[in-house]
């Protein structure tokens, strides 16, 4: 990029903790085609100065040194097509954390401001692909989330595909006569409406049903998948914009609770069960055909239970209310008991739950079931109950509330198996084969469970969370799934009651439609949603290492037969976690690249040996760690002034070139700062911060052969609120460089 | 070792119409034992006698002390979240264990129904007394009288009183040996029974336990007026006797004797005690918890006996001056002496059976734990 | 059906509020979101952390905001509530009062007013634990990035703050303003407000500055709070040694809140963990009805009965009261043991419940159930997202609300 502007700011202290003139005579050298200082730059006057001098200059890029880029957003922002602002944050990283009017600011604003050049002159404006593209919304899953979600993405005006496994629409509650109340009084039972939903869904002209149909395969990319929908009739390939999976889930496989004596005795039956008798309208006991006096509910039938399902299900007391609430209207004189460990009844379900048990026929007991015994007439053993530490009960019929399992498929899992597999047919040697092997005895029980037949390099299906549940951040972004396009919804995306699974389908149906605008625009979806940067690939120094395309956490890249990273760009979520991994520096984004920020780090000056100076490059995410640094600048913390700082999208995008150029430039020492890694990550991108630390780990030998310590590369996890231990990472960091001494690489 | 549970709906059914049905809405929270003051710390109520009620386990309620502990302050009903009314359901569990451990039973059952079996209950007593009198050839009434004696002689009213008290006591003791046993079969008792029947008498007389209730502590005073009213009239029945036949003074007593005395404050308080009562029922439900035929019963027995008693001494006051005729004043008397005969003979069936009950509890419960059970 | 063309009102800018504004404009719609206070964030901003993941809110909002600054279809106006509203073809017209603007968007944030401001106030943020000055920075991310002066509390003539300001973006004589809009549909996501402690003086509540209220013990953990961080009693300003957490304080009972609150084990279990980490020797106890931890909310609670000083006691507590010890005295029967406990505590939490904030929907007639909780009127283009809804945790809120928005553009008909 030629035509740059400079712009400072004397404002918030600028002017007086910092010689602005010789700040000005600094970024001369680099000869700016504008160079201006304005008393406060974010004023309407300020930015007017900057919008005048890109005109009359026709600046393609500006260099803004004043606060931090986080701040003041709206009023710097200018068509990105146009002009691309690149922001030095002198404020927060300078004159708000460092001691006025000294030699060492004064350098760090230097360093900054040059940096800040550099970086700025690489970057390119972007260049979206912008293209009409398929509309239509496939919903994966005819269930309540599904038929919601067909219903929502049909009511946004966008064409439905919904496929249906089996030979019905309505899944479980398909098969139910009652739902639970949705509304005041919250007392009574509501009679089940789904048909009537089912039929209009039937009767909508934008919605395509396929039923006893399954995704035979789904390729390409959002706003342009394929998707081959496998029938009765035959195969059909259809356009699809975007994908709603609501699978939903499955009722635990009673058969794993012999002890709850499920399959010893026919009168042991699961709620579902239980469901279809109700619906039949015939409770019955299996054994004799009569109708049970006593009826016994246990629940958390493994629920709660570390070698069953660790988690809750949250829909089982509901089940369960729902159903005894059903027998007392329709079989007033059948006694019903409930045994539970805790009855979870959120929110206005409390007053159904208070409801139900104000009928004389219910009992309730807080315990857990050590065993149901006998086969015709059972015996319910109870531990711990409030009735007493031993005890047994009489039932004639006993309900297991088994709780559910999701309709998912570990793609990563499954991707791996076939790697494996292919490694012991053709392994190089025994102990490959075997190291192989192990891996297939491990992941066997994979086989077959593919659902979205994905024909992505990273596996068929959605890679799981925690319990096979296919979101990432199920606590900010709960429909954020790691594929691009494709949104779970329903009791597939975490435990949920059938009126929550309905809703989950409206909101996943919205993903999938602003997915499907933004791949139109050319733009990336959450989180850096509306960003129009694309990565380019620069093929033809491609080594076939298949990192990129291994790393990447939303699966952007294929590769062909030889192993090349072929681009999906509109699956891309713009994190450079691939141009972080890839070791030929190939990769690189409009207005981030590796070269980019290498030359940031050519551009920081490098005090000499004797001036007893270090200098250090800290690598922070733009996400956590930097919101911390300024607000630590804004408490006005200081810290050490040998620290260069250079944000990053994602640790991940941390290509270790830039650690070795530092090093062999004889910087004493990098710090990566970023998320929360682990089970409970905090990073957006999911596996970034968790790449980083693996990388690292891979160069601490690299350093020993470098002769250097490798204390002087360290990463650190800080969370977004942790401002107040900025100091003391960067100081304390800092300390350490100093017991070490000089890089010994200095002046070479 | 593991027991059975036997959860019995026709004791559910028979709690729901005797005012209990809101035990089904506990869900056992327990915060009606932590904020009840007369739960022992080691054995707090009502909670685990909620969850009892709403199964239905009626031998674990028949057994268990602290049913008879509750004085329904209704601390526990005032505070309960679910509004299960604890304070009720004990009192509906004792009325029912009062009916279960009478003897006999169908007397009990008899009682236990007064809401619809009231006009027998009064009826028959009344009946009584005037065949017994036109047997007795009394029911001829003379001109004038100045003494009740004159209609219907001492002796005779002894000749009836006597053994039904000896009958009262008689089926109270079956009743109580049944409670003592029942409470017996949950653990074992050490320490004499009289050696603690003398501190909890005065606990009683003091109504101590009720001076920890909160929510309903007028019902202390109106009950403590009650039983000593009881009291009073039963050892002025005694003097009476003494009066009458060792004494040989003449009837009726002049207004200024101090058996007088003694009986007309015992009426008084007695008076006194139903007004607050029946007041405080009627002041707040769900504060003193709601009235079942079972208690009312017993209070308008209370009630008739008090007030046709101080009718039937203005009666004979006025008679004197011929503002009343003899007939009247027959017909009042007869009446009096008939509700008086069915208060006596409801004793162990009625709530009054409650003063047994609760006093062989607190012993039962002194002497199966000999510390004085409050707070820890 | 309301017009599409009209801008989609999203009344409300906490978690809920937030998420539908965005996932709508990101869906192609224009959106006015509106909040009552000066920075968005609502209930989550003021949590130290969430669960069960034990993250701070400040880290999903840092990318919310940012979204809300970068989509051009979005226009949030803070310190605005909706004060009438009637019915236009295809939409509503509402009429929008907005707080005098005291302080600009000049205001770049320096702090110079702040340093020089003469007054101080109860720090709202906070709770009113705590004083600031009358003009300062709401908390450390405020968004908009913006000094909040609270113009009572200025003394009479004082224009400190206006003499020390560079930018003159501080206005004294600033008037409220009101601006009519034309709305298509309208999402009502006004949030919630704590069950007040002062209504359970039984247990302790207003009685003794040792009972506090959960979200207080957000605020004393949280690194931006009175403390700094450290969870003190606020009697003597001491670490805690025995913490108790009475659950359902006001919930689930019929007297006070019938319906259950949803979040309050949750977040109890998580601030177990608070008080843990900061002081491991402490004793800490939770006295619960029943553990409530849907989904997978329930490793938390499996992590926090597996630490060692934590106890879980079923059973409510009955009475709170000052010992002797200058400590608090808790009766309680320990349902499992079946006996009545005297605990004793120096720091007591009530996890009291959530009341739902309608009255600014109020002004738009939203319909609302016995408790307060509003109920959608699809046909007026009308929905209520997340805990103006239905007591609900900020995941399910998000689900809730971009669920609503969905609905909301659907009920206007789609043109993105």
């Amino acid at each position: 990029m030629e035509r740059l502007g400079v712009f400072l700011c004397a404002g918030c202290g600028l002017g007086d903790a910092l010689d602005l003139g010789a700040l000005e005579s600094v970024t001369q050298e680099s000869k700016p085609a504008h160079l201006s200082r304005h008393p406060c730059l974010c004023s309407p006057e300020g930015v007017e100065s900057i919008r005048q001098a890109a005109e009359q200059g026709n600046l393609e890029g500006a260099l803004l040194g004043a606060c931090s880029h986080r701040v003041k957003q709206q009023e710097f922002r200018f068509d990105p097509a146009k002009l691309v602002v690149e922001r030095v944050s002198l404020r927060e990283q300078v004159v708000w954390s460092h001691p006025a009017q000294q030699e060492d600011t004064q350098q760090l604003a230097e360093d900054l401001l040059k940096m800040g050049l550099t970086k700025l002159a690489k970057a390119k404006p972007a260049a979206p692909i912008t293209d009409t593209l398929a509309p239509a919304v496939l919903v994966v899953g005819g269930g309540q989330a599904g038929l919601e979600a067909a219903a929502a993405a049909a009511g946004l005006g966008h064409p439905v595909l919904l496929v249906e496994k089996s030979g019905s629409l309505g899944g479980h509650l398909g098969r139910t006569r009652d739902r639970l109340p949705q509304g005041p009084s919250y007392e009574e039972l509501e009679p089940n409406r789904l048909a009537d939903r089912i039929a209009e869904i039937q009767a909508h002209p934008a919605i395509r049903i396929f039923t006893s149909a399954r995704v035979r395969a789904l390729r390409g990319q959002p706003g342009r998948f394929q998707a081959e929908i496998e029938t009765l009739k035959g195969v059909e390939s259809v356009e699809v914009g975007a994908v709603v999976q609501a699978t939903g889930a499955r009722p635990y496989d009673a058969r794993r609770l012999p002890h709850l004596g499920y399959g010893a005795s026919p009168n042991v039956v699961t709620s579902e069960e239980l469901e279809t008798m109700l619906f039949a309208g015939s409770l019955r006991r299996p054994t004799d055909g009569k109708l049970p006096e006593r009826v016994v509910f246990v629940q958390c039938a493994g629920s709660r239970d570390p070698n069953h399902l660790p988690y809750c299900s949250a829909d089982c007391c509901g089940v369960t209310l729902r159903q005894m609430a059903a027998i007392h209207r329709d079989y007033p004189r059948v006694e019903t008991v409930t045994v539970y460990r805790d009855m979870r009844t959120p929110g206005q379900l409390e007053r159904f739950y208070a409801a139900v048990q104000s009928h004389a026929a219910s009992l309730f007991t807080r315990g857990e079931v050590e065993a149901v015994e006998g086969n015709g007439h059972l015996t319910v053993r109870l531990r711990d109950s409030l009735l007493g530490p031993s005890l047994s009960l009489d039932a004639d019929l006993v309900v297991l509330a088994v709780g559910m399992v999701p309709n998912s498929a570990d793609g990563e899992a499954i991707r791996a198996l076939r790697d494996a597999r292919r490694r012991v047919e053709k392994a190089e040697s025994e102990t490959q084969r075997q190291e192989a092997q192990k891996l297939v005895d491990q992941l066997g029980h994979h086989q077959g469970t593919e659902i979205l037949n994905l024909e992505y390099r990273q596996g068929p299906d959605l890679p799981l969370l925690r319990y096979g549940f296919p979101d990432s951040h199920f606590i900010c972004f709960p429909y954020e799934t790691r594929r691009t396009g494709i949104y779970a919804a329903g009791a597939l995306r975490a435990p949920m009651e059938a009126g929550q699974a309905a809703e989950d389908g409206w909101g996943a149906a919205l993903k999938a439609v602003q997915c499907i605008n933004a791949a139109a625009r050319g733009e990336a979806v959450h989180p850096r949603a509306g960003d129009p940067e694309l990565p380019d690939f620069f093929l033809q120094r491609c080594t076939q290492c298949k990192r990129c395309t291994e790393e990447c956490p939303f699966g952007t890249l294929n590769e062909d037969e030889k192993g090349t990273p072929q681009l999906n760009a509109l699956r891309c979520r713009r994190c450079g976690i691939c141009m972080g991994a890839c070791p030929e520096r190939i990769i690189s984004f409009p207005a981030y690249s590796v070269d980019a920020v290498a030359s940031m780090i050519r551009a920081m000056s490098v005090p000499e040996e004797f001036e007893e100076k270090p200098r250090i490059l800290a690598l922070m995410c733009e996400n956590d760690a930097l919101p911390a640094l300024d607000a630590a600048a804004e408490k006005r913390r200081q810290w050490n002034p040998w620290v260069r700082v250079v944000p990053v999208r994602c640790l991940g995008s941390v290509n270790l070139v830039w650690i070795a150029d530092s090093l062999s430039r004889g910087l004493d020492g990098v710090i990566l700062i970023g998320c929360k890694r682990g089970d409970d990550n905090q990073c957006h991108y999911v596996r970034g911060s968790e790449l980083a630390h693996t990388r690292l780990g891979n160069i601490q030998e690299t350093l020993t052969r470098l002769a250097l310590e490798p204390e002087r590369v360290k990463i650190v996890e800080l969370a977004h609120d942790e401002s107040e231990r900025i100091p003391e990472i960067l100081d304390g960091f800092a300390a350490t460089l100093e017991d070490l001494g000089p890089s010994p690489l200095k002046g070479f | 070792m593991t027991t059975a549970l036997l959860p019995s709906s026709s004791f559910r059914k028979a709690l729901l119409e005797r005012g209990g049905a809101t035990a089904g809405k506990c869900y056992q929270c327990a915060t009606c034992s932590s904020v009840c003051d007369l739960a022992p710390a080691a054995a707090p109520f009502p909670r685990r006698q909620m969850l009892w009620a709403q199964w239905g386990l009626a031998d674990r309620l028949a057994g268990d002390p602290s049913v008879w502990l509750c004085h329904q302050c209704n601390d526990c009903t005032a505070r309960c979240p679910r509004d299960a009314r604890p304070g009720d359901v004990l009192q509906a569990v004792r009325g029912l264990l009062v009916e279960d451990l009478a003897f006999p039973r169908f007397l009990g059952r008899l009682v236990g129904n007064a809401g619809t079996t009231w006009p027998l209950l009064l009826g028959l007593p009344i009946l009584f007394w005037i065949a017994l009198l036109a047997a007795a050839g009394l029911l001829s009434v003379p001109q004038s009288f100045h003494a009740y004696e004159q209609l219907v002689p001492h002796w005779l009213i002894y000749a009836v009183y006597l053994p039904v008290a000896g009958y009262v006591a008689a089926v109270s003791w079956v009743s109580g040996r049944r409670l003592w046993r029942a409470l017996g079969a949950g653990g074992p008792r050490s320490g004499s029974f009289f050696g603690q029947l003398m501190p909890v008498a005065t606990e009683i007389a003091t109504h101590k336990r009720f001076a920890k209730c909160g929510t309903a502590a007028s019902r202390r005073s109106g009950h403590l007026a009650l039983f000593w009213g009881f009291v009073g009239a039963a050892v002025t029945s005694g003097l009476l006797i003494i009066a009458i036949y060792i004494q040989g003074l003449p009837m009726p007593l002049p207004l200024a004797h101090p058996y007088k005395i003694l009986g007309n404050l015992s009426a008084l308080l007695l008076l006194v005690g139903a007004g607050i009562l029946v007041a405080n029922r009627l002041r707040d439900g769900k504060r003193t918890g709601v009235s079942t035929a079972f208690d009312s019963y017993f209070a308008w027995l209370v009630g008739l006996v008090i007030v046709s008693g101080i009718v039937v001494e203005l009666a004979r006051l006025l008679a004197g001056d011929g503002m009343v005729s003899p007939a009247v004043a027959l017909g009042l008397y007869v009446a009096h002496l008939g509700v008086v005969l069915a208060l006596f003979l409801s004793f162990p069936y009625s709530k009054f059976a409650h003063l047994l009950y609760r006093t062989l509890a607190i012993v039962h419960q002194r002497m199966a734990d000999r510390k004085e059970p409050t707070a820890a | 059906m309301s017009d599409p063309s009209l801008p989609l009102l999203v009344v409300g800018a906490g978690i809920s509020g937030i998420t539908a504004a965005l996932e709508a404009a990101e869906a192609g719609r224009p959106v006015v979101l509106l909040e009552k206070e000066a920075f968005v964030g609502g209930r989550v901003i003021k949590s130290h952390h969430y669960f069960p993941k034990l993250c701070p809110p400040s880290c999903g909002m840092e990318i919310n905001t940012r979204r809300l600054e970068r989509n051009p279809r979005v226009r949030v106006i803070t310190q605005a509530e909706v004060v009438a509203s009637r019915p236009i073809p295809g939409g509503r017209e509402v009429t929008v009062r907005q707080a005098p603007a005291y302080v600009n968007d000049r205001c770049t944030a320096c702090g110079a007013c702040s340093s020089v401001c003469p007054a101080k106030v109860d720090d709202s943020f906070n709770l009113e634990m705590g004083q600031v000055p009358a003009i300062r920075l709401a908390h450390a991310n405020a968004w908009p990035h913006r000094y909040l002066l609270d113009r009572p509390a200025c003394p009479p003539e004082c224009r400190a703050c206006v003499e020390a300001c560079p930018h003159q973006a501080i206005d004294l004589a600033a008037r409220p303003t009101e601006e009519t809009l034309q709305v298509g549909a309208t999402v009502v996501a006004t949030g919630w407000r704590p069950y007040p402690i002062a209504k359970l003086p039984e247990l302790g509540g207003g009685r003794h500055p040792d009972v506090i209220a959960n979200v207080q013990l957000e605020r004393l953990a949280a690194p931006g709070g009175p403390t700094g961080g450290k969870i003190l009693r606020p009697s003597n300003g001491q670490p805690p040694r025995r913490v108790a957490f009475v659950q359902c304080a006001g919930s689930r009972d019929v007297n006070h809140l019938p319906y259950c609150s949803a979040v309050c084990c949750l977040a109890s279990l998580k601030q177990a963990l608070y008080v843990h980490e900061q002081y491991p020797e402490a004793e800490i106890a939770i006295y619960y009805i029943d553990r409530r931890a849907p989904g997978r909310n329930e490793d938390l609670l499996t992590r926090v009965a597996a630490v060692q000083s934590v106890r879980l006691v079923k059973g409510k507590v009955g009475r709170v009261e000052p010992s002797a010890d200058g400590a608090l005295l808790l009766t309680v029967e320990d349902v499992e043991s079946g006996r009545r406990l005297e605990a004793s505590a120096d720091l007591v939490v009530l996890a009291t419940g959530m009341v739902p904030n309608l009255d600014h929907g109020s002004a738009l007639d939203v319909k609302r159930d016995a408790d307060g909780f509003g109920r959608d009127s699809v046909e007026l283009g009308l929905l209520v997202a997340g805990v103006a809804r239905r007591p609900e945790d900020v995941a399910s809120s998000v689900r809730d609300a971009t669920g609503a928005a969905a609905r909301a553009l659907a009920a206007a008909g789609r043109r993105a």
